[in-house]
């Protein structure tokens, strides 16, 4: 078969797949197995034999954190919404000719833009009897553009945090390559790349091969006033899943399947958090900012990841951008997402990751993806203006 | 175009466009339609009319007398508006029928959509389509112009609509999300544009969309005029010709700094190894394509970036529809028969 004609069946297998609503294969040569969503998966390395009593228990609290976390938002803010409009009994926020604003670039559908009613304001200015916070919220909550682009927030600091380190390898691969040192390696190079494309202070949460608990990465991100925070790993499946490798991109939200609380519960190994800190965590898990910004980072980073991953990892699958319940993305409270790179236990993938030109590849295309979303910021900043004016043209 | 697998079988591409819907169909048919569907007001419009339902250039003619839908206004059928998803069905009906489907044959049928319908509304689009056929297949118009040009590798497409202007890139597999964008600065938005800059100058005359729409295709350009351009407009009931070269430039040229911005945008987010190959390979397709001097005025502008070759496609009408048919046609019978 020549290289054209495979393209063309790829193609159509893609087609095949779209129309089916199945998974999408790579090149169409293989689709993502069923035991990717099966329970029980188990990450390869040093530190999956810590005693099932304590794992089951860790299983049982983060899940139970992301649902608290969950339902203490969804209840919250539906209950207060009804109420709000019952209460208020004034308009709800206008949407300002959602269908005719057409954007320049980045366009897609524009998203119904919304604007404050002068009514609105004054019946909710300080003093009007309703509670300034639960204004806060159903400002929120109505809010119909993100939060980032309402307050023209920056991103001046991004940290970036190579997975494991020091006595903790990480996941292993067949050839004795160590997760720890693969991550450290592209998130030096990252850094690098990051710092030359722009004005950004970028800092590693650790340069050296040292270990660092989780609660240490997150004070890190804290104290050094992070804007932007990327967890880099590199993924494993068990030997009976065969040589399977793909890409996955989390950020916190609760667990979309089994397989990623369980991933989940691998990487909170060693958390070093208390069940008193949670409380704390817990009331910022309803950031609207840190989950409309941390699922656009997700996204951006993902896609570019995985569709030029494509070219130079054969057979690279996509498990895709999705929520779960990572500690440390929970602790942080800024834009936060963890990076599955690829799986260290296909033997070919762990051969390219072992070469300082792929790593560097791997480092590009992150960046690729950070800088997409920074970009896609500056541009919704600059629609805004953009619209503003077709929005006065059209009605004068 | 590789022979039907089943005697019985009739393969349709359509073309489900903002503007024009085609069909083109494996035994030969090829027709278009403007995607204008009209059911009669009244029961005296419909007597006069002697017409459950009308289409196209006719539908238009008895506008007055119907209740008109475009149903892909701006790229995507406007959610919840059952009307605008009953003209899809009426709009499929009619197509497969222009292809001259008989009693007995089995349909295989690809359509092709606005990228952002295909986001959207891909079901309502499924459901519209699976009435009438066997097989069905739902895909992106860039994509459909893509695979009749056979350049599914390190290639971009550029799909000039009337509701929007669809990109996506060609890497060797089915486009996915990222590798798309839409702009909604796309040919009704000229023509929005030129009729606001036709009556600030000429206030006296009677332009109207539809007529500025035709002027668009018959004379819209980028870039230097290579000619002047003069049409007739009534004023106070008598017919009277204006130079509106200046006002066709003007408007067609306002979308085209989105397109340059999206167009590198899109190329920069991709590997840099591969982004040669793809600014060499960038194919414009769809109605806007056929403005005079589109593919000089966008290789100059995007010169300022970096060097890019663009190639305007020769039969843009057909091109989405031909594609569509090709891929039902080519669709291996292991994969055919689960659809």
């Amino acid at each position: 078969m020549t290289a054209q004609s495979e393209t063309k069946r790829a193609v159509l297998k893609g087609v095949y797949e779209d129309n089916l609503g199945l998974p999408r294969s790579f090149n169409g040569k293989r689709s993502i197995p069923g035991y990717l969503a099966l329970p029980g998966q188990r990450r390869q390395g040093g530190w999956d034999s810590s005693g099932r009593g304590s794992k089951a228990m860790l299983i049982g609290l983060v899940t139970l954190v992301a649902l608290l976390g969950c339902n203490f938002r969804i209840s919250y803010v539906e209950g207060f919404g009804a109420d709000f409009r019952r209460v208020a009994g004034v308009p709800e926020w206008q949407p300002l000719a959602a269908a005719a604003v057409p954007y320049p670039s980045f366009g897609l559908t524009p998203e119904p833009r919304a604007t404050l009613s002068s009514e609105f304001a004054a019946s909710h200015a300080l003093g009007a009897g309703v509670d300034i916070t639960e204004q806060y919220d159903a400002m929120l909550s109505h809010l119909g553009i993100p939060v980032a682009d309402l307050f023209n927030l920056k991103v001046h600091t991004i940290v970036i945090d190579p997975g494991h380190g020091g006595y903790d390898p990480g996941a292993t691969g067949y050839g004795g390559l160590k997760e720890k040192d693969v991550t450290l390696d592209i998130a030096r190079r990252l850094r690098e790349k990051l710092e030359s494309a722009g004005n950004h202070r970028v800092l590693l949460t650790r340069d050296d091969d040292v270990k660092m608990r989780l609660k240490e990465r997150v004070t890190f991100a804290r104290e050094n006033d992070a804007d932007l925070f990327i967890s880099l790993h590199i993924n494993s499946v068990p030997e009976e899943a065969g040589s399977v490798n793909y890409v996955e991109t989390y950020y916190f939200g609760p667990h979309t399947d089994d397989r990623s609380l369980a991933l989940a519960t691998a990487e909170n190994r060693d958390s070093d958090y208390a069940m008193g800190d949670f409380r704390a965590i817990i009331t910022r898990i309803g950031d609207v900012l840190k989950t409309e910004e941390s699922a656009q980072l997700a996204n951006a980073i993902h896609t570019r990841l995985y569709s030029n991953l494509q070219r130079v990892s054969s057979g690279i699958m996509d498990a895709g951008a999705k929520t779960g319940p990572f500690v440390v993305l929970l602790g942080v409270d800024v834009p936060s997402v963890l990076v599955e790179i690829s799986c260290i236990s296909n033997q070919a993938e762990e051969s390219r990751l072992g070469t300082p030109e792929y790593r560097d590849r791997v480092a590009g295309y992150l960046k690729l993806g950070i800088v997409q979303y920074l970009k896609r910021r500056a541009i919704r900043d600059k629609q805004d203006g953009v619209n503003t004016q077709y929005v006065a043209q059209q009605e004068r | 175009m590789s022979p039907s697998k089943k005697d019985n079988m009739l393969y349709v591409g359509i073309d489900l466009g903002t503007s024009r819907s085609v069909v083109s169909a494996s035994n030969g048919n090829r027709k278009w339609v403007e995607s204008y569907v009209g059911w009669p007001k009244d029961f005296v419009a419909k007597k006069m009319l002697g017409k459950r339902v009308l289409f196209g250039a006719e539908a238009l003619e008895h506008r007055l007398s119907l209740d008109l839908s475009r149903p892909l206004q701006n790229g995507v059928l406007k959610e919840g508006t059952e009307r605008d998803e009953a003209a899809v069905r009426e709009l499929i009906d009619h197509l497969i029928e222009l292809a001259g489907a008989g009693p007995d044959d089995e349909i295989c049928v690809a359509v092709g959509v606005p990228a952002e319908a295909l986001k959207v509304n891909k079901i309502a689009i499924r459901n519209a389509v699976s009435e009438h056929a066997e097989k069905l297949m739902v895909v992106s118009e860039p994509f459909s112009v893509a695979y009749r040009l056979g350049t599914l590798d390190n290639a971009m497409i550029i799909d000039i609509g009337a509701g929007t202007v669809d990109f996506c890139i060609m890497h060797g597999t089915v486009p996915l999300e990222e590798d798309q964008r839409s702009l909604l600065f796309a040919g009704d938005y000229i023509d929005e544009q030129l009729l606001h800059l036709l009556s600030e100058r000429y206030p006296q005359a009677d332009f109207s969309l539809n007529m500025v729409r035709r002027f668009k295709e018959k004379h819209g350009f980028v870039g230097e005029p290579k000619r002047r351009i003069k049409v007739e407009a009534p004023v106070e009931g008598k017919f009277t010709q204006f130079d509106i070269t200046e006002e066709m430039r003007k408007a067609c040229e306002r979308p085209m700094p989105a397109i340059v911005e999206t167009a590198i945008d899109l190329v920069a987010s991709f590997d840099p190894e591969f982004q040669e190959s793809v600014r060499k390979n960038i194919i414009v397709a769809g109605g806007g394509s056929q403005l005079s001097g589109l593919d000089t005025y966008l290789a100059a502008a995007m010169k300022e970036f970096e060097p890019c070759n663009f190639t305007c496609i020769d039969d843009p009408l057909y091109a989405g529809a031909d594609g569509a048919l090709e891929l039902a046609t080519d669709m291996p019978e292991e994969f055919l028969e689960k659809l």
